[in-house]
């Protein structure tokens, strides 16, 4: 396999919105910079279609007292996020400082000359969204990088970090086209690597694309962090999401309607007719309702915009188009389907894996040199573009003081790199990628998934071992791509079989953990849930936020 | 289900294949009409079709999985 070596001051591993973010700050304190992208820069990530809604305080609208309007986030879009609030202040003393920079930029941030606040929030309440034409944000903050002399390199997957004693100095990864190894000498890598995202089965049984995140998100930040050693937390809480049935999005506060049920009877009492400023909350406030009215034998449940001018529709689409849906805008357009006469169904979508790379308030990970941000740590676009700035900021900061250390050719983790991808190639008849993920997925869905308990954990677990063996003594691959495709699967084995770990070692049942041996939420697990790698074994352990 | 590309309208710019993230057209090579290798591997995100030059050469079948449950108008 063919060698590179790419030196640089800070690596950044993904080049969604938080990657290109703390590649713009770090080379602005002038940092030699590389981005390693798994797809292409510019239309890669959650935002790769772009995004309507951006959370940020805005003192002279919001008043000086920030703590207040951080409580109103916690009853609303924060509601599910297990973080402290040192991290959420610190987003807000600086989300709209990145606003401001990116009107600049020419992402536009006002709608006709003015903050526009929509969505997301209860009706005579605190707004907390503003609206903005995200549509082609990617394209400007790749533009925006380029100008300050950062190197992009698409077509990589990052596989694994590499350390000398306690600090990271560097990283290898596989390239997704050719038979080449990428080896990065890197003093310090910030990591914006998505969600982990194909952990439990899609929407759709066999169907890996149908998922609003798309495909490539394979919690590969995550896996590397770990295996280098660094603190994973609360990968055992899951996910649910909402949304229309079965074109899987997210982005529900995009949509101005009210959920109601097929005799136009609504499920909630926020808001009672389609407005422009007020989603209707119970899709933030409940996104379960639409499962539990078809087992109550009550569903389907709608999201329905009939009762709309043509004016509101009008503004709806212009934001749904911003919100990176026009994949589904212009399949609508092309199948009759007109949101003023047609409720669209909503459902709860499947369960996800959840959990992140802890970071702090300057995006540093438990790891000197290594920081993260975006959905592997803290995601959301306004969170992603904040702490990508902070780390990318904090990550220039540090390697002024760092000497670069030359990594070894027989360095023992490019060893076992190559020796795991020259395996993957040469076995025959073994299973593909596809038929790894779903045998993954259905183990994860029926022994931690809806429903925990001990000895269901235990025999998932044993179950999932075996196939994560028989995987890596049998998996094949006959190109480049399904190279990269298989080391993704490794990655999500990796994480499903912590995710293993932490529900079992999570003796209480608290929001979507459901162990109905230990049927109570058990107050002094209030903490963020840690796990980390030393040497061989595995340590848990529980941590204030 | 896949991207549907008309080759007498497509220009062989390859700009599709160089930006799809999940890379379904891999080995299409420069100079020829994209091949789309992996179709299952498409997210429908439709960034192939926002950046083709000419319009119309490139379009997302929306497969039947994926396809919108609604209810009709009422007409009475």
């Amino acid at each position: 396999m063919i060698e590179e070596r790419i030196k640089a001051d800070v690596l950044c591993i993904g080049g969604g919105i938080a990657g290109l973010m703390a590649a713009i700050r770090a080379a602005e304190l002038g940092a030699s910079v590389v981005v390693a992208e798994k797809g292409n820069v510019q239309y890669s990530g959650c935002g790769r279609m772009g995004n309507d809604h951006f959370e940020t305080y805005i003192p002279k609208i919001h008043g000086a007292d920030k703590d207040a309007w951080i409580e109103e986030l916690l009853r609303t879009a924060k509601g599910e996020i297990l973080i402290g609030k040192d991290l959420l202040r610190a987003q807000f003393m600086k989300a709209y400082d990145i606003v401001k920079l990116w009107d600049d930029w020419g992402i536009p941030m006002k709608y006709k000359g003015r903050w526009e606040f929509s969505g997301h929030s209860f009706p005579d309440h605190p707004m907390t969204h503003i609206k903005y034409e995200g549509r082609f944000q990617k394209k400007i903050l790749t533009s925006q990088a380029k100008k300050r002399g950062v190197k992009i390199i698409n077509r990589v997957m990052m596989l694994d970090l590499i350390r000398d004693n306690n600090k990271v100095i560097g990283a290898v990864g596989v390239h997704t086209r050719e038979d080449r190894l990428l080896i990065f000498e890197a003093k310090s890598v910030v990591l914006g690597t998505g969600k982990c995202s194909r952990l439990y089965p899609p929407l759709t049984p066999g169907w890996l694309s149908n998922d609003p995140h798309g495909g490539s998100q394979s919690g590969d930040g995550r896996a590397m962090a770990y295996r280098a050693g660094a603190e994973l937390q609360n990968l055992e809480m899951p996910q649910r999401h909402i949304g229309p049935k079965y074109f899987t999005r997210f982005g529900q506060g995009t949509w101005v309607g009210v959920v109601k049920d097929w005799y136009g009877k609504s499920a909630g009492t926020f808001v009672d007719k389609p407005d422009l400023r007020y989603g209707d909350m119970i899709c933030e406030v409940n996104k379960l309702a639409p499962e539990q009215y078809t087992q109550a034998g009550k569903g389907p449940l709608y999201m329905d915009c009939t009762d709309m001018t043509d004016e509101d529709h009008e503004y709806m689409m212009h934001w749904m188009k911003n919100e990176g849906y026009p994949a589904m805008t212009e399949y609508m357009a092309a199948e009759g389907i007109d949101l003023r006469k047609h409720p669209i169904e909503f459902m709860t979508y499947p369960i996800r894996g959840g959990g992140l790379i802890v970071a702090n308030e300057k995006a540093e990970t438990s790891l000197k040199g290594l920081y993260a941000a975006g959905d592997e740590s803290y995601g959301d676009i306004s969170a992603a573009a904040t702490f990508g700035y902070l780390g990318g900021e904090n990550a220039a900061i540090y390697v002024q003081s760092i000497k670069q250390v030359a990594i070894e050719k027989n360095n023992p983790v490019i060893q076992k790199i190559q020796k795991l991808i020259d395996d993957i190639k040469g076995h025959e008849n073994g299973p593909d990628w596809e038929e790894t993920s779903v045998a993954l997925q259905q183990t994860m869905s029926d022994y931690v998934g809806k429903v925990r308990n001990e000895s269901l954990l235990l025999q998932g677990l044993q179950h999932f071992r075996r196939i994560r063996q028989k995987t890596r003594d049998t998996l094949m691959a006959k190109n480049p791509h399904e190279v990269a495709r298989c080391l993704e699967v490794f990655n999500l084995l990796e994480i499903g079989e912590l995710t293993f770990l932490m529900a079992l070692n999570r003796k209480e049942t608290r929001g979507l953990h459901n162990r109905p041996d230990y049927p109570f939420t058990d107050p002094r697990l209030n903490q963020a849930h840690i796990i980390r790698k030393s040497k061989n074994d595995n340590i848990l352990d529980w941590k204030s936020y | 289900m896949p991207p549907i590309i008309n080759s007498d309208d497509c220009i062989k710019c390859n700009t599709c294949v160089e930006i799809c993230s999940e890379d379904v057209f891999y080995g299409s090579k420069k100079g020829e009409v994209p091949h789309v290798a992996y179709p299952k591997e498409c997210v429908h995100f439709n960034g192939c079709v926002s950046v083709c030059p000419v319009p119309g050469a490139i379009r997302l079948r929306i497969p039947l999985p994926m396809q919108l449950v609604y209810k009709e108008e009422e007409t009475s």
